[in-house]
């Protein structure tokens, strides 16, 4: 079963919001986070999804069919929403049980195929319980049971773990990328959270202000964002306005860099992407680099190199991650290295050329 | 503050308190307090035919402003709010309100004039009675009622239910008014403590062999002290009955509330 969107425009009244054009294509068994600040559209895109909306042009297309006029009753799609929304008067297997109550499965069947289901989550034990006696996590694996019970189509999660505090955010993913693996069911996981897009995705659908901006592997998104909204949602990042001078060098604020522009005209505006992790420390007993990567690099080659001041310097465990005021920019950069930072290189192969 | 609390439970409880004593003294004139101990006043008020006719009168537009407040509040409160319209249901939260604020003088003349006219002669019929208490009553039940949806999530519980495939009637029948079974409680509780104490427009509306027993009370009141305070006494202890019954059902709902958090 995929899910595929053709050109989908759907516009609200007051004239803001909405998505403009919108084509997607989410394959059998595929995980596609779609990701945008709020506002950008992403809800409307499940609600038109789910059926509580209908396109004002283009269709979505459901394991082939087109599903305009089918209402969300119909749809056969399974949702987990961010407020998870359990039947406090049912109990977890009650709750679980419902869709397949409502298909008119027969009882013996249906407990069993729930009781499997919440054993699929971890929560064998938990089927008597009322659903006010969880905790978030809980009932978020409740949730999941429950739209997965009747296999769906499709599997649609609205921000499920915006709710759960951090540390139970992390296993959750995992449990979550687990569980939509097993059940091999085309998913579409709307999120406003990169980091956890990053680490849950097959691919990443990025939307800003009702546009598809990038539909790329994780990988593919952080390393080659399209634009410097792209780049500046998605990780953090160095973003230098600048111009190019020659193939191989951009004049920015804080001098000319040495980059690889060829596919840029001389002449034009655009902006330089550097992401921390590929900011070296200098250190100061030898002069040299000493970052994870220096190894890579090829010697000879030129490198930029900038000396500054160190204005904010957070601890954050396995990296620190760093301000160098350099004249009058501020480069950020991530480095395992302690000791004392009075500048840094970035090798010409980390800059990357975006549009200004 | 604790002062306060008391001065006020005292200023509650003493008429209250004097009234129960009064209902067991032979005699009540220019003293303090009664002299003497008797049931005779409590025989006095059951004995009676009018009383009697009045109770029951009383537990009947109770019981038929229940119901009916059931079959329109839910649906109404429940149509209010889904209604996408933001104005629609602004217009019916002050709508519903309307009968709470006016004073019930003005919706009892209402009624005498709409109804002692010749093309609707049915002043002083049960029936115009119990609608004149569905009017005063249902507004409370419709805010208590609205009050719980919103709090207790239902319109995504039934986002939700619809997408696993769940019709409107199914919804409601398995979603919506399970839910809503405490709110529902609390909310007929106070509908009954209300139509029983009401006096105002039953005064103005009831015939004469429909009127509920306040307004029989009254009359009681021209006679001996103690039966005055005996009659009263009965309609206080219903009253206490309704009240009770309606702390418990938003105790409950509240409880469930707590599971839920």
């Amino acid at each position: 079963m995929t899910i595929r969107f053709d050109n989908v425009t759907y516009r609200y009244a007051t004239g803001k919001g909405g998505l403009s054009d919108i084509s997607l294509e989410v394959g059998k068994g595929e995980l596609l986070v779609v990701i945008g600040p709020s506002g950008s559209g992403k809800s409307t895109l499940l609600k038109l999804l789910a059926g509580f909306m209908e396109p004002q042009a283009g269709r979505i297309l459901i394991a082939g069919q087109d599903i305009r006029g089918v209402s969300a009753q119909h749809r056969d799609l399974g949702i987990v929403f961010q407020s998870y929304a359990l039947f406090p008067h049912m109990t977890v297997l009650e709750n679980i049980a419902y869709p397949l109550k409502l298909r008119r499965v027969g009882r013996d069947e249906r407990i069993e195929r729930a009781r499997n289901a919440l054993r699929e989550v971890g929560l064998a034990n938990a089927g008597d319980r009322l659903p006010g006696t969880l905790s978030g996590g809980q009932q978020q694996r409740v949730a999941l049971a429950r739209a997965l019970v009747y296999k769906p189509k499709a599997l649609l999660l609205d921000e499920p773990l915006s709710a759960l505090d951090a540390g139970l955010r992390t296993d959750m993913r995992d449990l979550i990328t687990h569980i939509q693996r097993a059940a091999n069911i085309a998913t579409i996981h709307v999120t406003h959270d990169q980091e956890e897009a990053l680490s849950m995705a097959d691919r990443i659908a990025m939307i800003h202000e009702g546009r598809l901006l990038q539909l790329a592997p994780p990988r593919e998104l952080y390393d080659a964002p399209v634009d410097t909204t792209v780049a500046a949602f998605v990780g953090k990042a160095n973003l230098w306005p600048g111009r190019v001078v020659s193939p191989t060098l951009v004049a920015t604020a804080f001098g000319n860099i040495e980059c690889v522009a060829s596919a840029w005209q001389i002449g034009a505006a655009v902006t330089l992407l550097i992401r921390p992790e590929a900011v070296m420390p200098i250190t100061d007993d030898d002069g040299q680099g000493k970052g994870p990567r220096q190894e890579d690099k090829q010697p000879g080659r030129p490198i930029n190199r900038f000396n500054g001041t160190l204005t904010q310097d957070r601890f954050l465990g396995a990296v620190r991650r760093y301000d160098l005021v350099v004249g009058d920019g501020v480069i950020t950069g991530e480095t395992g290295y302690r000791g004392i930072i009075s500048g840094v290189t970035i090798s010409p192969d980390d800059v990357r050329v975006l549009p200004a | 503050m604790g002062l306060v609390t008391f001065l006020y439970t005292l200023y509650l409880i003493a008429p209250i308190a004097l009234l129960l004593v009064g209902s067991f003294g032979t005699s009540w004139t220019n003293s303090l307090l009664p002299t003497g101990f008797t049931l005779d006043w409590y025989r006095e008020v059951i004995g009676d035919a009018s009383f009697r006719r009045a109770f029951m009168t009383s537990l009947e537009v109770v019981a038929a402003t229940c119901v009916v407040n059931v079959v329109l509040g839910v649906p109404f409160a429940y149509a209010v709010f889904s209604a996408a319209n933001r104005g629609v249901r602004l217009a019916a939260r002050i709508f519903t309100l309307l009968p709470v604020a006016v004073p019930e003088l003005v919706l009892g003349f209402g009624f005498i004039i709409v109804f002692s006219s010749d093309y609707l002669p049915w002043l002083g019929t049960t029936w115009l009675l119990i609608c004149a208490h569905i009017v005063l009553t249902l507004p409370y039940l419709v805010a208590t009622l609205l009050g719980d949806m919103d709090r207790l999530g239902i319109a995504d519980m039934e986002k939700v239910a619809e997408t696993l495939g769940a019709g409107f009637w199914q919804r409601f029948r398995d979603i919506v008014l399970p839910s809503l079974r405490y709110s529902l409680l609390s909310g007929l509780m106070m509908v009954t403590a209300i139509s029983i104490g009401e006096f105002q427009i039953s005064n103005l509306v009831a015939g004469f062999l429909s009127r509920p027993y306040p307004v029989v009370l009254l009359q009681a009141f021209y006679g001996a002290t103690g039966l005055a305070c005996a009659a009263t006494v009965i309609l206080i202890i219903l009253a206490l009955l309704a009240a009770f019954g309606g702390a418990a059902g938003a105790h409950l709902a509240q409880l469930r509330q707590k599971v839920r958090a």
